[in-house]
């Protein structure tokens, strides 16, 4: 065990996020939700309870802000001062931006989170000691901590709901952080096939859980590497590049009629979910 | 006002007085270790509860994931500053009135780092993995995060914490020496015949121990800047409205020493008290530690604010509603309050006679410490309630009985530690005492010369 | 072979009998020669690989909208449901409450044996001696004392229950639902000739909804979700759609309007006639006489919208065609709610949209197997015989009247007249609670069936429905096997060839192959594809839909004058998770926060900020809803999208039992609604409740997501908006 060794174990370990001077290979995963189809009917957040075992914590847990959405759907008003909302409210659908350079992970002190070579931001549950200084440094706030022991907590999964748990998904315990994976298990068995027949994921082939089960389709999936992707389509159609934390066509004069944009992307996370603006009618 | 130091005082008298310590305080000594005892009953309780049950029972939550534990760990911290100060910087400083006090400094800077690094453990989700976050060899080659400055405190305090107490460990030799002379035979005596490490006061002896305690001294002192820039950086290196500050580091360390000078003062009064160290511990050195103090404090709200300063003119809207927030939000008792005891309460110690007035000066110290307690939490808890996202700022968080329960005990804790240490070793250095007496009658000596030559 | 078996009988009994397709000849079946073997998924098949998840289809039963599901099976068990993409209907997608159809299957208060109960205490016996129970108090009881009470029904489940009624001599089928658009319904089949007419979305240019929720709980939420997403793309020919949805409070589909009108609870139908009259007004050709008085300014002071927003309304609509109109739950919950539906749909013809948007649905061409759809007057018509003390065996299956009808039908004493009362259910909820007999149901994964929906798209289907799974409990049944015993016990010659429910839909299928599509195919193959696919889709001529203007006499009420003792309206609002009730012991749909409230695990007052400025109420205050049957207590909920004379209240919860995670949860809100019904239908009127509210001097944290920034954004750019005139949506991908 010399100085050298871990130094250079190191450097493979937190390397640079993989955009322009290290590009992705294979595959990068990303995401676009259009704010117009999304009806905020909240299929999405149940299907991603169904598929990644969260639990439900009840009234009591839930009134101290122990909500174990990995997804929320969340609901905005105008701040006009009008008697009535009357365009509607906003919905945004609100899960790990899975950021290219990721403030959570930097913080994390036994690195339990971590960057992929596909782009995404992982959790390693076993390696977790719990100190949320990752959720503490997420600019969104999309990160859960299992503040209480679920799997052994009265009517969380009561025999026989348990049986309804997906053996793809680990059951966390108490005290580790967790947090929307793009359904990475539904990615690792797409990959493990396609290699199998030695091609890379078709677009279309996998789905994470929201977005099979969202009404509208209002969200896409996708990897950004593939031309083919409809995501990386859109990503380009809209002008929004991944490793950008201001994008060109913000800066052009009369504003450039797309609607693509990331949130908080000053922030230079470069969070791989896009957002399409929601329209409202000029006419009416 | 009493007198100083005296500068007749003979040196068998010192070890007397100072030897006394070891066997025989008063009642109120007993009385403070009962209810010590009992803080850390309820400490321990709740952390049992909290162990069992999950961290929820301390009422965090996914937007407000840190609480008092964070806050608490802070101040501990800051607190440990004090031993530094006036150990390592005073003694290259040659303020010889710090003699008679720097070793109870010492041993709060021990104890009050013992008792952070208790919070760091209780903060944890899961305090069983705690290791993970310590840089050991594995067969995996499972590495910490070495860019994470919790991993940097997990460091910085480790090596902080037993420099301490190497610093403090040193700097007792020649009276463990004294106590293993003085004692009757008995476990203590065992005890510090181990610990005086042969020592005979011989010339190689002093000199070697001088260069020994002035190279530690050295060394503390930039990593107790270190050490607190550290935690700073928990702060200042994430990326959260109202954390992500430039002049953290040092508004960290003033705010360390600040609540570290503070904390003498209240110990110097109660030691001063409890062991009878009227003799030793006297006014005039107490009104050093005040003015002293009233300066950090000055220190401290200028970079106070300069911080509002540079957070207004600013052009980050985040940072500026946070600052609105803590002044005008649910916390803003808790913000005024450490404003009030921070700024103004010190102005205090700027009156002569309220320097060595002890009932005003335990009060006020005691005060500025609860100021810098407040800022703490005032650091930690308002970014949570109103940061980047709005859609979880959370203002209703309010910390369960679990953490006041933690919060509470840890004084318990700390005040024990501490008590045990003055019964076990003299809190007074018996031979810098002499050496200030000494110091001063040849002076006067000298003066009384010179006075009469004059004539 | 059955013999002596008339072969309109047989067909009777397999449920095609009426069908106006040709049949072929009935050469086989394979019920008698082989014992066919429902596959148990449990004992691993060669297709069964450890570890790998198997997909196998069927149909979600947690709504009516009979979307097609696909459940994933892993090592015997199912885990998740997807949509199926082969049905037209959700093209592979689900809502929320349908992903929650796992936790109805494996919900721990699931009732696991036959009960007996007397008083409070139930005792557990075998199914052998539960039907005996039955045969034997139905001996001596006239054919038209027995009552079947159920819920929406269809497929073969409704062919078995009309049988045997029949065989009972027994015509009673009381289909209930308590949520139904049965007065839209109503006049529809006036308008348009159809019950349900297919409602183009996708072709619309504006869709004006009068309170009909089709992004939330109306109809088929998902069906109209995904036409929803066709309407709102830029890239479709017609340009993105507009939505303005007019009501008094805010539904999931009002909160994704362009534009959003509160409108004077009841006032519905004349702002239709009022837009008739704008539309007119601005040059449009309207039939003679139609709208005539119902001028701008009238309309506008009824209605409460004002003039500018009519005329532009107005403007767009004539401007824009094809539009679509909808009549929705809102418009149809008043005593006039017929005259509202009408005046809608007059609407709909005078703006040219019928044929275009309002079409010809698909229809199955089995009339036994149609959807018996439910309605709440089925409830007040069982009602009126049980307390006259004419129903002496009533079955319950699929409906909890005692806990959806309002305090004011005494429902829960009339039914303490019925001397034997058996409930079919899957919780012991509150009617199960009076039921003298209590038989428990499989899950709808370990069930089979088949359904018809109500409203189908493009295809006509009939869904299949198939265990994924084993049974749970050794102790339950499905309904089709219960209603084959009891046939048997009746009319043992006819069903002695179908030894359980599964042999049954196993002949019905491949009785009618050739009409349903599976012309000279082998018989296994044919069967095995249709339980692959999950659904049958049958081809049909499409009808045509009546497109000629009808302008019936429609008489609108003047908008309610203010009633100083009940001065607010209460509006029972639909949720899209829990609906009339039944979902309310699913711990997912609970946690999953209300769509506009984001309120978790609780009931809610919603009130307009400023008529609780006026009462004094903030945020959290439990307030009393006191109407003339009585009151609730419930947290207010300071909502900006309702009508400042209305509140309202969400229904499913307020369970008294049921299970864990249902009862003692909020309160229910059906127990305090009025009496009144439409005068067109009888149907009761859901809306026209009035009550007044008090504050109760207590308050609590209300338990939602909505953090303390109050749904704002406080000028971060996180939820964005942009108007059509600032954005190109042509060339999106
Ligand atoms: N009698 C007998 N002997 C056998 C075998 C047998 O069948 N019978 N099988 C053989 C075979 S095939 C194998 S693979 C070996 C297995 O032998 P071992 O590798 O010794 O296997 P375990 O005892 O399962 O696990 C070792 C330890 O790992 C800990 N552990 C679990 N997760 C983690 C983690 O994330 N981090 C760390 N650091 N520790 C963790 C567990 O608590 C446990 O203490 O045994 C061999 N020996
Ligand atoms: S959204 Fe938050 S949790 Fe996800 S990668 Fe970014 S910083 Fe990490
Ligand atoms: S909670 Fe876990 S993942 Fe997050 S920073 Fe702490 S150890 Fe790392
Ligand atoms: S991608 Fe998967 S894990 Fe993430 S929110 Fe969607 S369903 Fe949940
Ligand atoms: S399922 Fe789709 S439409 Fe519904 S809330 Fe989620 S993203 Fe929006
Ligand atoms: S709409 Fe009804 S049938 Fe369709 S998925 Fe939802 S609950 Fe199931």
């Amino acid at each position: 065990m010399s100085v050298t060794n871990l130094l250079e174990n190191w450097s493979q370990f937190r390397h640079k996020h993989p955009v322009g001077d290290q590009p992705h290979e294979e595959y990068k995963w990303a995401m676009s939700i259009d704010l117009d189809a999304c009806t905020g009917c909240n299929a999405c957040s149940v299907a991603c309870y169904a598929e990644n075992n969260l639990p439900v914590v009840g009234k009591e847990k839930y009134s101290h802000g122990f909500a174990h959405h990995w997804i929320r759907v969340e609901r905005y008003w105008d701040a006009d001062g009008r008697d009535f909302p009357d365009q509607g409210a906003q919905f945004l659908p609100m899960m790990c931006q899975q950021c290219e350079a990721a403030p959570c992970e930097t913080v994390c002190p036994v690195g339990a989170t971590n960057h992929t070579a596909d782009g995404l931001n992982s959790q390693v549950y076993n390696r977790c000691i719990g100190s949320r200084y990752c959720e503490a440094n997420c600019p969104y706030k999309v990160r859960y901590f299992n503040w209480y022991d679920y799997p052994t907590t009265d009517n969380v999964w009561p025999e026989p709901m348990n049986q309804q748990l997906n053996p793809d998904v680990t059951v966390r315990g108490k005290g580790v952080m967790e947090k929307c994976t793009f359904c990475v298990q539904r990615l690792t068995a797409a990959k493990s096939n396609a290699r199998t027949e030695g091609r890379t994921v078709r677009d279309g082939e996998v789905q994470t859980a929201c977005q099979q089960a969202c009404p509208t389709n209002a969200i896409s999936f996708g990897n950004l590497v593939d031309p083919e992707a409809m995501v990386g389509k859109q990503w380009m159609q809209q002008q929004v590049q991944l490793d950008k934390d201001k994008q060109a066509k913000d800066a052009e004069e009369a504003a450039s009629k797309l609607r693509g944009y990331r949130i908080l992307e000053e922030l230079r996370a470069y969070p791989s979910v896009m957002y399409l603006e929601r329209v409202r009618e000029s006419a009416i | 006002m009493t007198k100083d130091i005296r500068e007749d005082i003979a040196w068998a008298k010192i070890n007397k007085d100072v030897l006394k310590s070891l066997e025989a305080p008063r009642k109120l000594y007993w009385v403070i270790i009962f209810i010590a005892l009992a803080m850390i009953g309820v400490a321990v309780g709740c952390e049992i509860y909290q162990y069992q049950t999950g961290m929820g029972v301390s009422y965090k939550n996914n937007s407000h994931v840190w609480g008092l534990y964070i806050a608490t760990f802070i101040f501990w911290i800051g607190m440990s500053h004090s031993g530094t100060l006036l150990s390592a910087i005073l003694h290259l400083m040659h303020a010889d009135w710090r003699k008679p006090i720097y070793r109870f400094a010492e041993a709060m800077t021990t104890f009050s780092l013992m008792t952070a690094g208790l919070f760091v453990l209780v903060h944890l989700g899961r305090v069983w993995m705690f290791y993970y976050a310590l840089p050991y060899p594995s067969e995996r080659w499972i590495w910490p995060n070495f860019q994470s400055p919790l991993l940097w405190d997990a460091m910085a305090i480790f090596t902080y914490l037993s420099s301490s107490v190497i610093f403090l460990y040193v700097g007792m030799i020649p009276d463990l020496a004294i106590c293993r002379d003085n004692i009757h035979a008995g476990w203590r005596k065992k005890l510090y015949t181990l610990l005086a490490l042969g020592w005979e006061g011989t010339d190689r002896q002093w000199r070697s121990f001088r260069i020994t305690y002035l190279t530690v001294a050295c060394f503390l002192i930039p990593l107790a800047v270190s050490v607190h820039s550290i935690v700073a950086s928990d702060f200042a290196m994430s990326q959260q409205p109202g954390w992500h500050i430039t002049s953290f580091p040092p508004y960290f360390v003033a705010g360390a020493l600040y609540s570290g000078c503070a904390a003498i003062i209240t110990l110097f009064i109660i030691l001063r008290y409890v062991f009878k160290f009227e003799e030793y511990m006297t006014l005039p050195i107490l009104k050093k530690t005040a003015r002293l103090t009233f300066a950090i404090s000055m220190v401290w709200t200028y970079l106070n604010l300069i911080e509002f300063a540079s957070v207004w003119y600013g052009h980050d809207q985040a940072s500026k509603d946070v600052l609105i927030y803590k002044a005008t939000g649910h916390y803003a008792p808790f913000w005024w309050g450490m404003m009030f005891c921070g700024s103004i309460v010190p102005l205090t110690l700027a009156f002569k006679r309220f320097q060595t007035n002890i009932p005003v000066l335990f009060v006020v110290s005691i005060l500025l410490n609860v100021g810098m307690w407040l800022e703490r939490w005032m650091i930690v808890a308002p970014t949570f309630a109103n940061g980047y996202y709005p859609w979880t700022w959370d203002h209703d968080q309010w910390p369960s009985f679990v953490q006041w329960g933690i919060v509470f005990g840890s004084f318990g804790w700390f005040a024990l530690l501490f008590m045990v240490f003055c019964k076990v070793f003299p809190s007074v250095s018996m031979y810098e005492v002499k050496e200030m007496v000494y110091h001063r009658s040849q002076a006067s000596k000298k003066n009384g010369l010179a006075t009469k030559g004059a004539h | 072979m059955i013999d002596n078996f008339d072969r309109r009988d047989f067909l009777k009994v397999l449920g095609w009998g009426g069908a106006a397709v040709a049949l072929s000849g009935c050469g086989n079946t394979s019920v008698e020669d082989g014992r066919e073997i429902v596959t148990s998924y449990s004992e691993p098949a060669e297709y069964v690989i450890p570890s790998i998840g198997v997909y196998f289809n069927s149909t979600c039963a947690q709504c009516d909208a009979g979307c097609s599901i696909m459940g994933r099976v892993r090592e015997g068990r199912v885990l998740k449901l997807e949509g199926n993409p082969d049905s037209s209907i959700n093209r592979g997608k689900t809502c929320g409450l349908g992903q929650a159809g796992v936790q109805a299957h494996y919900n721990p208060d699931r009732i696991r044996e036959p009960l007996l109960r007397s008083g409070d205490k139930g005792e557990a016996i075998t199914w052998d001696k539960a039907l005996e129970l039955i045969n034997s108090k139905l001996a001596g009881v006239k054919g038209e004392e027995v009552a079947f009470l159920t819920g929406g029904t269809s497929g073969h489940i409704n062919v078995l229950l009309k049988n045997y009624l029949a065989a009972l001599g027994s015509s009673n089928h009381y289909a209930y639902d308590a949520v139904s658009p049965s007065v839209v319904r109503a006049a529809n089949k006036k308008a348009y000739g159809v019950e349900m007419p297919r409602l183009r979305l996708d072709k619309a240019k504006v869709v004006l909804s009068f309170g009909a929720d089709f992004l939330g709980a109306w109809v088929s939420p998902v069906h109209f979700s995904q036409q929803y997403a066709q309407f709102r793309k830029g890239t479709r020919p017609e340009g993105r759609g507009v939505l303005v949805q007019v009501e008094s409070k805010m539904t999931l589909t009002g909160a994704n309007a362009d534009r959003w009108l509160a409108i004077r609870p009841g006032t519905e139908g004349i702002l239709a006639l009022g837009l008739i009259h704008a539309l007119g007004a601005a040059g449009m050709k309207i039939p003679g006489g139609i709208a005539q008085d119902y001028s701008l300014e009238r309309v506008s002071k009824d209605t409460g919208i004002s003039a500018e927003q009519i005329t532009k309304l107005a403007a767009l609509l004539k401007e824009r065609t094809p539009s679509l109109v909808i009549a929705g739950s809102a418009a149809e919950g008043y005593a006039h709610g017929t005259q509202n539906a009408a005046a809608i749909a007059l609407l709909n013809q005078v703006l040219g949209n019928v044929g275009k948007t309002v079409q010809f649905p698909a229809v199955v061409p089995f009339p036994q197997v149609l959807p018996t759809v439910g309605n709440r007057y089925a409830l007040q018509a069982l009602n009126d015989e049980m307390a006259q003390g004419k129903v002496k065996v009533l079955f319950n299956y699929g409906a909890n009247p005692v806990y959806s009808a309002p305090a004011a039908m005494k429902l829960k004493e009339n039914l303490g007249k019925v001397p034997f009362k058996v409930a079919f259910a899957h919780y012991m909820d509150e009617t199960a609670l009076q039921a003298d007999l209590v038989l428990p149901l499989d899950s709808a994964l370990e069930d089979w069936a088949t359904s018809v929906p109500e409203y189908m798209a493009e295809e006509a289907q009939i869904n299949i429905q198939q265990p994924l799974m084993e049974k749970l409990y050794p102790g339950t049944r499905g309904m089709g096997d219960i209603l084959l015993a009891l046939l048997k016990q009746r009319r043992a010659d006819e069903y002695k060839g179908y030894e359980d429910f599964y042999s049954y839909l196993h002949s019905a299928v491949l009785q009618n192959k050739v009409a349903l599509g599976g012309t000279g195919k082998d018989d296994d193959a044919f069967w095995t594809a249709t339980l692959s696919k999950g659904l049958l889709k049958l081809p049909c001529d499409a009808g045509k839909i009546s497109d000629k203007i009808t302008p019936t006499a429609i008489a609108l009420p003047a908008p309610f004058a203010a009633d100083d003792a009940y001065p607010l309206q209460l509006i029972p609002a639909v949720s899209a998770s829990l609906r009339d009730g039944r979902h309310a012991n699913l711990p997912w749909l609970q946690e999953s926060p209300d769509p506009l409230t984001t309120i978790v695990w609780d009931s809610w007052v919603e009130i307009h900020p400023k008529t609780a400025a006026r009462l004094g109420i903030v945020e959290g205050d439990i307030v009393e809803v006191t109407a003339k049957n009585g009151s609730i207590k419930a947290q207010a909920y300071l909502f900006p999208g309702i009508h400042p004379d209305a509140v309202s209240v969400p229904l499913g919860n307020g369970h008294e039992a049921m299970g864990r995670y249902a009862k003692g949860v909020g309160v229910n809100v059906f127990n305090i609604l009025d009496a009144v019904f439409d005068k067109g239908t009888g149907e009761l009127a859901m809306h026209e409740t009035r009550v007044k509210v008090s504050k109760t001097g207590k308050r609590v944290v209300i338990v939602k997501d909505e953090g303390s920034a109050g749904g704002q954004q406080m000028g971060r750019k996180i939820a964005a908006r942009v108007t059509s005139d600032k954005v190109d949506l042509s060339g999106e991908v």
